[in-house]
Parts: structure tokens; C-alpha cells; sequence
């Protein structure tokens, strides 16, 4: 016989959360449009308009900026979110812990072993998740200082329109780059092999999530949208 | 661990690019004084070659007009206020004070030919002439053992005063013993480092001596390295490109007779006078670059209205270099102006980073483990599409295998 458990609603989202995600998704899907241009120009403009009318590189780098800049505030504002949620706290499911790491592995196991036995709270975040977006966000801000070293080289004259401390601060933090990765032309391939590594990050975080919808039947992909997901209620 | 920490330390505390293009007067007033009393040191010295700058100008059809015109373009290319300009002048007519070594290692000799071009020389090249040029193997009359002794008197006469200019990379790697001057058969290093032990300052010129160069390619046969990886505790100036421009040679040397010193250097020893900017900041196509105008294959419409050349691969976006404002050949013109790209060359590894008629997202990327070369847009999809493998594989077997599974706790 099936013992039927009832749903439990339980919201994981807040209105904030889910603003600051797709804010992000549109940020991200902009600057990879825009950053492939800048990387090699793969549409045409049209000859007959004068170029002062044009101005597709300027806008397409101006895009890629504003995309950017949007990332790394939405990064700060999770950051904070992360060490401050009410609830619970995000960033303790980084830490190492027993709890966490066979947390971690299980959730490993069920994808792997295609298993649906969740020998762990689901009505949070489980330390994988949580690996998984503090991934991105490491990827965000090596494309942050290595984005940025490229930008301060069209700033030499050590002057901007905003005062001189911008880019300095842009050298400060971010010349160490040139020596890592290999002078200017190392930055370049390291910020753009960055894109392809963000949009594999992408791809299988969107698989993760529907994969678990279908497997776990927790309505996991909901949360992105409602800001809730319905897990069956845990036996006593 | 200390090591380590240095390291590191290095890695945060490296001078960068920005240059200062205005000290403030104080400052100024203040070289203005040094610079003046060094030209009175210098003028008061023997001259060590007997060349008079106006004779030889003068011979060459410049008339003290262009000169001073020459002297106040040099003045700003060293970023200097026009209240130098007669400073320059003054200077100029002094170099012939500063004994100059030149050796060539590794090279193809490009960088004596941009300073000699007889054909139609201009100030920059005919003011590099009257340099008191004690040694240089190619240009001097005597040679063998004569040429020998003639470097040995330089180096004892001139002891801890002479510039030491470097043409050619260094070779440290296996084979390094074949490559051999003189009839001691002295290696190009062991010949480098005796000649630098006595130098005022070394001035690498071109693209071998400063970062390797072309010999330094992969997969570099000759393990060639560049001058600042040879010669420690001496003060080393860079000036890279292929061939480094006459011009920049000149405001180098300029700058050691004002000034006694140096110019102030980059994180890669260049001039920031000459690259502090990229090619890309003042280049005269970058009006189209803005715009999206591109040269799409040469010869097309858009070569012909001197479209940017980004899609055929220039590199000036990220290379740092004067040739967009000084040119070449008297300005006459410069690569971009021909209508080709910047290859990068005096940015270091720029043979193997650089130098390709497509943008970076095509370049080939070298795998670390040698071998296969991808480009970077290639490698990024195949990681791509290995992940929409693996995902499509997991799919698949997830509807085969998935449904048979239970929850925990759950009977099916
Ligand atoms: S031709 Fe090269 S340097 Fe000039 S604008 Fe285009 S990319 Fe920049
Ligand atoms: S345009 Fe570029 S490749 Fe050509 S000389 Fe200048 S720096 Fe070198």
C-alpha cells in the first residue's frame, strides 16, 4: 500500500531573491551576447550608415559594462544575503563540515545513481547548491579583476572622468592578472575562457534544477518563479 | 616561505602602466635646474667624437628650423613642458659626449638598419649618428682581432659610463655553447654579462633582446631570453618593437644626457614615454572600430575605405606602443596606415600571442601538455559541448534507470 505524505509549501525565495536572479540572468546572457562581439565582431553593420551613426562597438562594449557592473552589485547584495538570512544562514553549508560534505555527497549519489532517497532536509538549501552558486560567484569575480584589467589599459594617461583614484584602485587590484595569466593577451584568453566556463556553469545549473523537479517531485524549479517549493512533509 | 612572500609582495607592488603626464611646476623648475647643470657637465667634457651635429644636419639638407621643430616634437613625446625644448636641443648636440656599446647577440641586425637607414634619414636617425658609438660590430671599420681590442680599450677607457645597447636574444638553453663571439669563443652570455659588469645602464633595443622575441618562439630551440632575464643589479630600459623605433632610441638616450638618469620605466622596463598608451588609443582608425566598421578580408570595400582591421587580427587594443602618434620613417606612415594590422610586437611572446591575422577569440591556444593547438573559441565549445553530452547521457539514463528508484522511506 502507498503511504501518501501531503505536500507542505515552503518558501525559499524571497521577492528580493528572485528580482536579484533574474536580474541576473538577463545581466549574464547580455554580457556573454555583447562580450562575444567585442571578442570577434560576428555580425555586420550596414556600409551605407555613417559610422557616427553606428557606434556598435561602443554600445556593445557599453552593454557588456552596464552588464557587468549590474553582476557585481547583485554579487555584493547576495554576499551580504548570504551571511545574513534570517532563516538560515547560506554560508554555513560552505562550511566543510561532517554535516555538509556527506549532505554534499548525497546529493552527488542521488544525481549520479539516479536515486531519489533524500537522506537530508530538502526544505533548504543543501551544501551542494550552495557549492555550486559560490562557484559562480568566484567565477564572477575573476571576471570582475581580469575584466577590469582590460579596461584600465585604455585608462593610462592615469586620468577618468570620475578622478584618478579609479584607476588606481584598477591597478592595485587587478595588475597581479598580467603576471598570472601571461601579460595582455593572457587576461584576454583567461576573461573569455571565463565565458565559456560561466556558460557551462549556466547549463548545468539549469539541468540540476529540472532534473530535480522531475526526480524529487519537490517542485524545485518553482522557486525561481513563486519563490516556494512543495516537498511532501517529513515523517516524525 | 620568505621566497614565497616576496613573491607575492612583487606580484602587488609592481609599477604599472599610468603615466603622469603633469608633475605639477615645483617639479619641473626643479629638473629644469638638474637638466641645466648636467648639459654644463657635459659641455665642459671633451667631446668623444669629433661629428658636429649642425655639420652633419646641414649636410642632410635640415636647416636650425626643423631642428628646433624636431627638438620641441621630442620634447613632447618625452612628456616634458615646451620649456624644455631648448634643453633638448642643447642635449642633442651634446650626445656625441656619451659613449655608446653596441653589441648584437641573436638578432637579424633590423634594429642598427632603423637607426642607419641612409636612405633619406631623419633628424632622429642622423642625431642617433653622431652618439659616440665607441663598438658595433657591423657599422665599424676594423674587425677580428682589432675590433676585439677596440672593445676592451672602450671598456677600460669608459669604465661604469658607457650605455650599453643589446640587439638579439640571449640563448641559455641546450646549445647555448654554439653561439660564440670573438676567438675565445666567449658565450653570447658570459659576453653580456662582462659587458654589462661596467655599463652605466643597459638598453635593450628590440624585441629579441628585451623579451626573447622571434628566437624565442615556441618551441624556442635556443631557450633565448632577453636581456632583464640575464643581467641583474644594473639599470635595464626596454625598448621592444620590431625594429624598436629610432625615435624612442633617441629620447632614451636624450633623456640619459638630460638627465643623468633613466627614464621612468613600467612593470616591463619600457619608457612610459613611449608605451604608456596603447596603439588602439591613438589609432586613426578607431573612429571605425566604434563604429563595428570592419575590414572583413583585405581588399574588400571596407580595406578600401580604410576600415579598423580588428577581424584581421590587429592587436592594438592590447598593445602598448607609440607607432599610432610617432610612425616610422619620418612620419611618413606606420603599419596601420598601410592598412594592415598591429601584431603586437612589442608586447612580450608577441610571435606566439600576438602576431595572427584573426581576433584573439580565434587564436590558437597551445594545450600544457603541447601538442594540439585549439583556438580559445574552439576549446570553450568543446568543453561546452562535452557538458551537453554529459548532461544528455545523464538524461537519458535518468528516464531509463530513474523511474525504478524509490524515495527513502517510500514504498512504490
Ligand atoms: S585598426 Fe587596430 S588599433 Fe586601430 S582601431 Fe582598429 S583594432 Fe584598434
Ligand atoms: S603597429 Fe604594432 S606590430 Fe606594428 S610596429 Fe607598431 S607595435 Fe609593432
Amino acid at each position: 500500500m502507498k503511504t501518501k505524505r501531503p505536500f507542505q509549501r515552503v518558501e525559499r525565495m524571497t521577492p528580493t531573491m528572485r528580482v536579484i536572479h533574474w536580474v541576473n540572468v538577463v545581466a549574464v546572457v547580455a554580457a556573454v551576447v555583447t562580450g562575444l562581439y567585442i571578442a570577434h565582431p560576428y555580425y555586420q553593420t550596414f556600409m551605407a550608415d555613417p559610422a557616427v551613426d553606428k557606434y556598435v562597438m561602443a554600445w556593445n562594449r557599453l552593454v557588456h559594462l552596464f552588464a557587468a557592473i549590474t553582476v557585481d552589485i547583485t554579487s555584493i547584495w547576495v554576499a551580504y544575503m548570504y551571511a545574513s538570512g534570517d532563516r538560515h544562514k547560506p554560508w554555513m553549508k560552505l562550511i566543510p563540515s561532517k554535516e555538509n560534505v556527506v549532505e554534499f555527497f548525497e546529493v552527488v549519489l542521488n544525481i549520479f545513481t539516479f536515486n531519489r532517497r533524500k537522506k537530508f532536509d530538502t526544505t533548504h538549501m543543501d551544501s551542494f547548491n550552495a557549492f555550486w552558486f559560490a562557484l559562480l560567484h568566484l567565477l564572477l569575480v575573476f571576471m570582475l579583476l581580469t575584466g577590469l584589467q582590460m579596461y584600465v589599459q585604455g585608462l593610462a594617461s592615469g586620468e577618468s572622468s570620475i578622478g584618478a583614484w579609479w584607476p588606481w584602485i584598477l591597478h592595485v587590484s587587478t595588475d597581479w592578472t598580467l603576471t598570472v595569466f601571461g601579460g595582455n593577451m593572457g587576461v584576454r584568453y583567461a576573461h573569455h575562457l571565463g565565458m565559456w566556463a560561466t556558460v557551462i556553469w549556466t547549463m548545468f545549473h539549469i539541468y540540476v534544477q529540472i532534473w530535480r523537479t522531475i526526480f524529487w517531485q519537490e517542485g524545485d524549479i518553482a522557486i525561481a518563479f513563486g519563490g516556494s517549493k512543495f516537498p511532501k512533509k517529513r515523517r516524525e | 616561505m620568505s621566497v614565497k612572500r616576496e613573491a607575492v609582495i612583487k606580484l602587488f607592488t609592481a609599477p604599472n602602466a599610468s603615466v603622469q603626464t603633469n608633475r605639477g611646476d615645483a617639479y619641473y623648475a626643479d629638473l629644469y635646474r638638474r637638466c641645466e647643470a648636467r648639459l654644463g657637465e657635459l659641455r665642459a667634457m671633451a667631446p668623444k667624437s669629433r661629428i658636429n651635429l649642425h655639420e652633419v644636419l646641414q649636410d642632410d639638407g635640415f636647416d636650425r628650423r626643423d631642428f628646433m621643430k624636431w627638438a620641441s616634437a621630442t620634447t613632447a613625446m618625452l612628456m616634458l613642458p615646451s620649456s624644455f625644448t631648448p634643453l633638448v636641443a642643447e642635449a642633442a648636440e651634446l650626445m656625441n659626449r656619451v659613449p655608446v656599446i653596441w653589441i648584437e647577440l641573436q638578432d637579424c641586425a633590423g634594429n642598427s638598419e632603423a637607426l642607419l637607414r641612409s636612405d633619406g634619414p631623419k633628424i632622429d636617425e642622423i642625431v642617433l649618428d653622431i652618439i659616440s658609438l665607441e663598438f658595433h660590430e657591423t657599422l665599424m671599420a676594423p674587425s677580428g682581432h682589432q675590433a676585439e681590442k677596440q672593445l676592451e680599450e672602450a671598456i677600460e677607457h669608459f669604465k661604469g659610463k658607457y650605455l650599453l645597447f643589446v640587439e638579439g636574444s640571449i640563448p641559455v638553453g641546450e646549445g647555448r655553447e654554439w653561439c660564440t663571439i670573438g676567438a675565445s669563443g666567449e658565450t653570447f652570455e658570459d659576453h653580456l654579462l662582462r659587458l654589462a659588469k661596467d655599463a652605466a645602464a643597459v638598453v635593450a633595443v628590440g624585441s629579441c633582446a628585451t623579451f626573447g622575441g622571434v628566437p624565442a618562439a615556441a618551441p624556442n630551440p635556443t631557450g633565448a631570453v632577453g636581456v632583464m632575464d640575464v643581467v641583474k643589479g644594473k639599470p635595464i630600459i626596454n625598448i621592444p618593437a620590431c625594429p624598436a623605433n629610432p625615435a624612442n632610441m633617441v629620447g632614451v638616450v636624450l633623456h640619459f644626457v638630460l638627465t643623468g638618469q633613466i627614464p621612468e620605466l613600467d612593470a616591463l622596463l619600457r619608457p612610459k614615454f613611449a608605451f604608456g598608451y596603447r596603439i588602439h588609443d591613438n589609432c586613426e582608425r578607431r573612429a571605425h572600430f566604434d563604429a563595428g566598421e570592419f575590414v572583413e578580408e583585405w581588399g574588400d570595400v571596407g580595406a578600401q575605405n580604410n576600415f579598423c582591421l580588428y577581424k584581421m587580427g590587429c592587436k592594438g587594443p592590447m598593445t602598448f606602443n607609440n607607432c599610432s602618434i610617432v610612425r616610422y620613417n619620418e612620419g611618413v606612415n606606420w603599419p596601420i596606415g598601410v592598412g594592415r594590422g598591429c601584431i603586437g610586437c612589442s608586447e612580450p611572446d608577441f610571435w606566439d600571442k600576438y602576431a595572427y591575422e584573426r581576433p584573439m577569440a580565434d587564436a590558437k591556444l597551445k594545450a600544457p601538455f603541447g601538442g594540439v593547438e585549439k583556438s580559445v573559441d574552439e576549446f570553450g565549445l568543446g568543453m561546452l559541448a562535452a557538458t551537453a553530452v554529459g548532461i544528455g547521457i545523464h538524461a537519458a539514463a535518468s528516464a531509463v534507470i530513474g523511474k525504478k528508484s524509490t524515495e527513502c522511506g517510500e514504498e512504490s
